[in-house]
């Protein structure tokens, strides 16, 4: 698409016990309304922040420095007030730390930079009703610049943002905690920022409908209002939000309650040695020492726990054959019955079990698919599984292949003398004995073999 | 006495008192000073046994009101304590009441709360000064032994000044200011208000200290009771001209005798000069409003406090803002216009450097001395209505004291010895130098006596 320029703006939950400026915990999820708070994050009449929580700052410099960003060291960081009237900010103001890092890059996207907020609580508009548990939770937010050219190209490089926020694990692992805003303008003209996506796939809808919208508009010649648009996720379109942000001045001021940050470059170099093999330096070592293409490499190391087991299968089967099961099979099965690896509880152990029963040539592609299925919902020793289904094993198809032969004397002499039909009755011989769970491939190439 | 006997005679002469000084009173205070009693007749009791404290309002004391003085706040019930009230209480000290103030600590008279003006005990027809004006009247009036108060541009001193008794502003970053609601997060310190030097010593020495609530309180606990009987031989006393610019003539000449009566203890009295004290007012009022509109924003009636629906969320908000009074409305709006993107630069910005400039030069002076003197205040307890209409008016009364929380400094008001409308004297230290001011402060009180 010409002209379009999409920037992103992610902000994820950091996984701290505490919240950022209090004590109260951030597992609010399981606890009932207003039940984890305490003065300071429901903006009680002379309550202060307490210390800025540590875990928090050092979760955003991990980050940042995974993200090739120049830290701030040295120079002290301001948190800021950003001050809006809404029922979910109990001060009137959210607390907000300068940029953390700078100038980063992930995957030929500039990083224009990286900081630490706090969190709101939740609103619900229609009940009128104020939850506070969220509010204080500690948030990352990571600003692109507006380097993207299509909505593809945007949900793409958020994928691969993902994959390293889970490399790190400083950031929340339950669902739905990450929110994006995207600001998208088309051949250099007014900026549109849609804000609180909730998921990629939403980003990239949200991004077409835009693109369509503004698009319709500059056929008609009218003009695209600079505005903050809400992304309707039943309806697919986006519409103007209540609140008119752009027209809002949030008076950004220096919290006196909060001495600026000064962030050592000793501690920075303590967390780059924290930093772990992250993916695609991962995916390099993938090609390089277990010979798998680039692509399944790719695939697999954007799943940090898949990444860890494919390595430990590799140690009892062939990579090569492990790697097509990760990214093929079981990436379809799991897809399927829509789980993750991590999700499905399936053990390292099985699974090579599993995978060498095939090598060895004791089960056929297909019975291991069939043992595979079974072992994403139930998970077991692939050997139990395989009897319990009633699928043979490969020993046994040779077996029924000699019976079949021998039975079946006149169809083999007729093969012999130039008779094609006479194998394919043999094959659906043997067909109706395995009941259909021997792969036909498998099957021909052991009678071939035998003829 | 008896502290239960001590605590009814105080309940029944709040309760007569025609100031105004009190606006709740706490329901417990007689189990409480039973309580103590007993611990007093163990031996066993704390430091502050036998104290009868009065609070400002605007200090979270749990289970009681907050409220500022304000309508806003009027029915809120605090749930939990500010940490100078747990370590008041943790060394057995009683808390009798909440006093009045200016709203949310807006006025230098103790005129502006919407409970009405606190009454000056020595003259009930003036101001008692503020904004800590219960403060400073219970302890005058013996309503209470001591009190603690809240100083962002003079909220002690003030008020201790005009009512006669010792306010003490501690260094900024010296006592939590966890529980006092903020008027401007930069500025403001709790403080003792009491009758003499040893009292705010021992109270400052309980109160102060690193607090995990509080991020700019940095330094541990200090005793400093030890220091106040401490000579003052040799000690280097400047004497800030520009202070005297400007004041009432008794002030000015009683203010230089008792600087003589701190010469024959032994000082050295020199002459230094703070030319920038020209600026202190609009330097202040610029900074604080900017702070005081951000401070502000929690009352939105969403909450707490009071609120009146309107048609949408922002129309509530705007409604129940109507409760603030005149005073406190002006210095909201003043701070967000200066505080606008359009206008920061102009003004809010203009004001923290001037600022730094008062900062540097008050350290500047104090690097020739170890104290600095002058009057507290330019004039004696002006009359109730007087100042009130006239807002620019009655900024003008802090010249002399906002320039130690500009600084962030440590910084007195000591009741001279005089008859008709009392006098206070200030006296200025460097940061953390408080045990200078308690010792020239009761060197003082001994030698005038």
């Amino acid at each position: 698409m010409k002209g379009v320029k999409i920037g992103l703006e992610i902000h994820e939950q950091l996984d701290t016990e505490s919240k950022l400026f209090c004590s109260c915990p951030t597992d609010y999820r399981d606890a009932e309304p207003n039940k984890s708070i305490c003065p300071v994050c429901t903006g009680q009449p002379g309550s202060k922040p307490f210390g800025l929580n540590e875990k928090a700052l050092n979760a955003v410099i991990k980050i940042a420095i995974a993200l090739n960003c120049k830290i701030i060291v040295g120079k002290p960081v301001q948190v800021r007030r950003k001050h809006y009237i809404y029922p979910d900010l109990p001060s009137g103001y959210q607390r907000t730390s300068e940029s953390i890092g700078v100038e980063g890059e992930l995957n030929n996207v500039q990083i224009h930079e990286v900081h630490l907020e706090e969190d709101p609580g939740r609103f619900f508009l229609r009940e009128g009703l104020v939850d506070l548990n969220r509010s204080g939770t500690p948030l990352i937010e990571i600003t692109t610049d507006p380097v993207f050219d299509s909505p593809p190209h945007a949900r793409e490089w958020l994928e691969k943002l993902a994959s390293i926020l889970d490399y790190l694990n400083v950031t929340k692992k339950e669902e739905g905690t990450m929110r994006i805003d995207a600001n998208i303008s088309l051949n250099n003209g007014n900026k549109v920022e849609i804000k609180n996506i909730n998921s990629f796939r939403n980003v990239e809808k949200a991004l077409s409908f835009e693109i369509t919208r503004q698009e319709d508009l500059i056929r008609r010649n009218q003009t695209v209002e600079r505005e903050t648009r809400h992304f309707d996720e039943k309806m697919i379109l986006t519409s103007p939000s209540r609140k008119k942000e752009t027209e809002e001045d949030y008076r950004h001021m220096p919290d006196p309650d909060i001495p600026p940050l000064l962030i050592k470059k000793e501690l920075v170099e303590k967390i780059k040695k924290t930093l772990p093999e992250l993916p695609q330096s991962k995916a390099a070592r993938f090609v390089k020492l277990y010979k798998l293409s680039g692509q399944n490499a790719e695939n697999i190391v954007s799943d940090p726990y898949a990444a860890d087991m494919f390595e430990n299968v590799s140690k009892f089967v062939n990579p090569i054959l492990a790697s097509n099961w990760f990214v093929g099979q079981l990436k379809k099965t799991l897809n399927y019955n829509n789980m993750t690896l991590r999700g499905s509880k399936i053990t390292e152990k099985q699974l090579a079990a599993l995978l060498k029963m095939l090598e060895k040539g004791k089960i056929t592609e297909r019975a291991a698919e069939l043992a595979l299925r079974e072992m994403v919902l139930r998970p077991a020793d692939p050997k139990k599984i395989i009897e319990n289904l009633g699928l043979l094993e490969f020993g046994d198809l040779n077996t029924i292949i000699k019976e079949i032969l021998d039975k079946n004397e006149k169809a083999v002499n007729d093969y012999k003398t130039g008779r094609k039909e006479a194998f394919e009755y043999l094959v659906g011989q043997v067909m109706k004995i395995t009941k259909g769970s021997a792969d036909p491939e498998e099957i021909r190439r052991l009678l071939k073999r035998r003829l | 006495m008896k502290l239960n006997e001590k605590v009814n005679s105080y309940l029944a002469n709040i309760s007569k008192s025609k100031l105004n000084a009190f606006i709740s009173i706490n329901k417990h205070a007689e189990n409480d000073a039973e309580r103590i009693q007993k611990k007093i007749d163990a031996g066993k009791a704390g430091r502050l046994a036998g104290y009868v404290f009065s609070i400002k309002d605007n200090i979270a004391v749990s289970g009681m009101r907050l409220t500022c003085a304000s309508k806003m706040l009027e029915n809120y019930i605090s749930p939990y304590d500010a940490t100078v009230v747990k370590r008041i209480i943790a060394e057995d000290g009683l808390i009798i009441g909440k006093v009045n103030m200016d709203e949310f600590a807006c006025g230098a008279s103790g005129e502006t709360s919407y409970f009405g003006p606190t009454l000056n005990p020595h003259d009930t027809g003036r101001v008692p000064g503020g904004s800590s004006a219960g403060s400073a009247t219970s302890v005058a009036a013996g309503l209470s032994d001591v009190s603690l108060g809240s100083d962002t541009g003079g909220s002690i001193r003030c008020p201790a000044s005009f009512c006669g008794v010792f306010g003490f502003k501690p260094t900024y970053g010296t006592v939590s200011r966890y529980g006092l609601v903020d008027m401007a997060m930069s500025l403001d310190q709790i403080g003792p208000v009491t009758k003499n030097v040893s009292d705010a010593a021992l109270i400052l020495s309980v109160i102060n200290g690193s607090d995990k609530m509080d991020n700019t309180v940095t330094g541990t606990q200090q005793d400093y009771t030890k220091f106040v009987k401490q000579k003052i031989t040799g000690v280097k006393i400047g004497v800030v001209e520009e202070f005297f610019e400007g004041c009432e003539h008794a002030i000015e000449k009683n203010v230089r005798d008792g600087i003589e009566i701190l010469k024959n203890e032994g000082a050295n009295i020199v002459k230094v000069s703070v030319p920038k004290t020209a600026i202190a007012v609009p330097t202040y009022y610029l900074n604080m409003f900017a702070e005081f509109s951000s401070a502000m924003q929690k009352f939105d009636g969403l909450k707490y406090g009071f609120r009146k629906d309107g048609k949408d969320i922002n129309d509530t908000v705007a409604e129940s803002r109507s409760a603030l009074g005149e005073e406190v409305k002006r210095r909201i709006l003043l701070g967000t216009y200066i505080t606008m993107k359009e206008f920061r630069g102009k003004w809010y910005s203009t004001a923290l450097k001037a600022r730094e400039t008062i900062r540097h030069e008050m350290i500047q002076a104090l690097k020739k001395c170890d104290l600095l003197i002058g009057p507290t205040m330019p004039f004696t307890a002006f009359k109730l209505g007087e100042k009130i209409k006239d807002p620019v008016e009655m900024y003008l009364a802090d010249i002399l004291t906002v320039s130690a929380n500009l600084s962030g400094l440590p910084a007195a008001s000591i009741p001279l010895n005089v008859s008709g409308l009392p006098i206070g004297m200030q006296l200025h230290a460097n940061a953390g130098e408080e045990v200078k001011i308690l010792a020239a402060a009761a060197a003082y009180e001994g030698a005038s006596k």
